[in-house]
């Protein structure tokens, strides 16, 4: 049985129209799409907050709403966690105080989560007599991150929950994150609009635009399609590379992608070695073949397994072990003659490279 | 309190002791309904919002004179209110009951206003992420927006009591001037200065008052000076 049955269809006063079906099936799913695409519309509608006009909502064997039988379940006595995109802890209680808040109320609760165990792995012992208005946004996510887990949900739904953070502290509470995943395996709705959480992360991906769903898969599948290609800002492409093994050197720290070495740039001492690199399509130079004489240090080999023209330019997936995308003119893919099966040269500087860890 | 009492003469004492009396009940029975009011007010839109806003003010404009006017009449022994109360056995005007009424409506357009600006001040979402963690709306209110309110209920409180100290108008006409039962701080001073041998029993009556309302807002201004500090803030 699938983890989560959605169906919906919902007109806002002001035009919006929201009409969507999808099914969940795997652990840690993202829900991607541009701001305003309604990914929070369809959270709220799962958690109880919002009443659809026309709508199914079933959770494990829990039909949570459905219309055409006058069925809703209040939001309370839904076996739903959330964690909103600015935590939304209680400022009058402390923390430990927030974080058992759900064990105390929930009354159908789905997985029983030892309070010990949730604060070891979320690392917030330190924290538990301390004053929401106290803690750092990091701290803070990962107590509403607690909170949540510990109403022992049996859908763990996430609005954004990073997108107020800066970049270094949303990869440490995604690793957290994916721990919470591992270690009671909660299914996991995930909603984002950045393109590296969802490779980071997710193992499958539902695209939404303007109310409805583009499409649906694993991320390399989903994030490859020509709407998610084309956008722009936040939610456009992005290059995540998973390093195989990263090493420090008197020339610099390198990672290893299979047999490629890619000369990384300095970290920040003190850090821990990085496990992704980050980079955007856009700093790929393409080459037909190798050359010399030129100040990127990367020169990476693969082969073109795909060309995915949008308005104003033309991503070319590009096999280097992983699949990548490099973004180019029109005008260039036509000189170079890029075709599926082409062997290419991508060049990358090293700055260009953003070290995750 | 014995040097209180040294000063001030038996009747006088009584005026004081009513006052507070009255005052204290009137802000605590107007406490809950005034919370259900500025709560209803500051969270929900409703067809005919308006004119429930007009009718919780009104008391604030009209003179409390008329007010105690329309109190009385209803709260008569053959009025509509004083009809079903006298079922109950219970008669309201002319008591220190009636004195605690005419209080409670001529104050509560102030304690709804202090309240209503409170809950206004707390993102209604707290109570959304109470209901996700399986809290019923109730419960919700009542263990998060309520304990954030705290120091709105009691400024509201405390604005309630003041403004109850000084009622004059309504207080006489639904509940009389009756020594020991009815009157009040105002009353007596109203009482004592229509006799022309008590100027300096007025005069003592007046700094009571005056020390009484600088206490009310004394105390107010403190909870207002607390609250940034506060976890609430």
């Amino acid at each position: 049985m699938t983890l989560l049955e959605f169906r919906c269809q919902h007109a806002f006063a002001n035009g919006f129209r929201l009409h969507i079906d999808f099914q969940l099936d795997h652990r840690f799913t993202a829900l991607f799409g541009p701001s305003g695409a309604g990914k929070t519309t369809i959270l709220s509608i799962i958690a109880g907050f919002l009443t659809p006009q026309q709508g199914y909502v079933r959770v494990g064997d829990t039909v949570l709403l459905d219309t055409q039988q006058r069925l809703r379940l209040p939001a309370a006595r839904r076996a739903v966690g959330v964690v909103f995109q600015d935590a939304l802890l209680f400022p009058h209680l402390n923390v430990e105080a927030n974080l058992r808040y759900g064990q105390r109320y929930r009354k159908n609760q789905a997985r029983s989560i030892a309070f010990e165990r949730a604060v070891d792995v979320l690392e917030i012992g330190h924290l538990l007599a301390r004053f929401p208005r106290n803690l750092s946004g990091g701290e803070r996510q990962r107590v509403a991150l607690g909170r949540a887990l510990l109403s022992g949900p049996e859908l763990l739904l996430m609005d954004e929950p990073m997108a107020s953070l800066d970049a270094p502290l949303k990869t440490r509470i995604l690793a957290y994150l994916e721990q919470i995943v591992a270690q009671w395996n909660v299914p996991t709705l995930y909603i984002t609009h950045s393109q590296a959480e969802v490779r980071r992360a997710a193992q499958h991906v539902i695209v939404v635009q303007q109310g409805q769903l583009v499409t649906a898969g694993s991320p390399d599948e989903a994030l490859g399609q020509p709407g998610p290609l084309g956008w722009g800002n936040d939610a456009g492409p992005t290059n995540l590379v998973r390093l195989d093994h990263t090493q420090s050197s008197t020339g610099g720290l390198i990672g290893w992608i299979g047999s490629q070495a890619l000369s990384l740039p300095p970290q920040t001492p003190g850090s821990r070695l990085p496990s992704f690199v980050q980079f955007s399509p856009g700093d790929i130079i393409v080459c037909r073949r190798d050359i010399a004489d030129v100040s990127a240090r990367n020169h990476v080999r693969g082969r073109v397994c795909r060309l995915a023209p949008t308005d104003q330019a033309v991503f070319v997936a590009i096999d280097i072990g992983p699949v990548i995308w490099a973004e180019v003119t029109p005008a260039a893919a036509r000189e170079l003659e890029l075709h599926p099966g082409m062997d290419v040269v991508c060049l990358v500087k090293t700055h260009s490279l953003k070290l995750i860890d | 309190m014995y040097l209180l009492g040294a000063l001030l003469s038996a009747e006088e004492w009584t005026a004081l002791r009513l006052s507070f009396q009255v005052a204290s009940c009137s802000a605590i029975l107007g406490l809950p309904w005034a919370v259900a009011a500025g709560y209803w007010l500051a969270r929900y839109r409703f067809p005919g919002k308006w004119l429930l806003e007009v009718l919780i003010n009104l008391p604030l404009v009209l003179p409390p004179v008329v007010v105690g006017y329309l109190l009385l009449i209803s709260f008569a022994p053959r009025g509509p209110m004083g009809t079903v109360l006298g079922w109950l056995g219970v008669r309201i005007v002319f008591t220190w009951w009636g004195a605690v009424l005419a209080c409670v409506v001529v104050s509560f357009p102030l304690m709804v206003r202090a309240i209503r600006i409170t809950f206004q001040g707390i993102d209604p979402r707290l109570e959304t992420a109470a209901q996700s963690l399986g809290a019923s709306p109730l419960r919700a209110f009542f263990t998060i927006s309520l304990p954030l309110a705290r120091h709105g209920l009691i400024a509201s409180c405390v604005l309630g009591f003041a403004r109850s100290l000084g009622e004059f108008g309504a207080t006489i006409m639904i509940a009389g001037n009756i020594q020991g039962q009815t009157r009040t701080i105002p009353l007596a001073i109203y009482t004592a200065a229509n006799q022309p041998d008590a100027m300096d029993r007025s005069w003592r009556l007046v700094v009571l008052a005056i020390l009484l309302a600088c206490a009310a807002l004394v105390a107010s201004e403190w909870l207002e000076r607390r609250r940034p500090t506060d976890d609430a803030a």
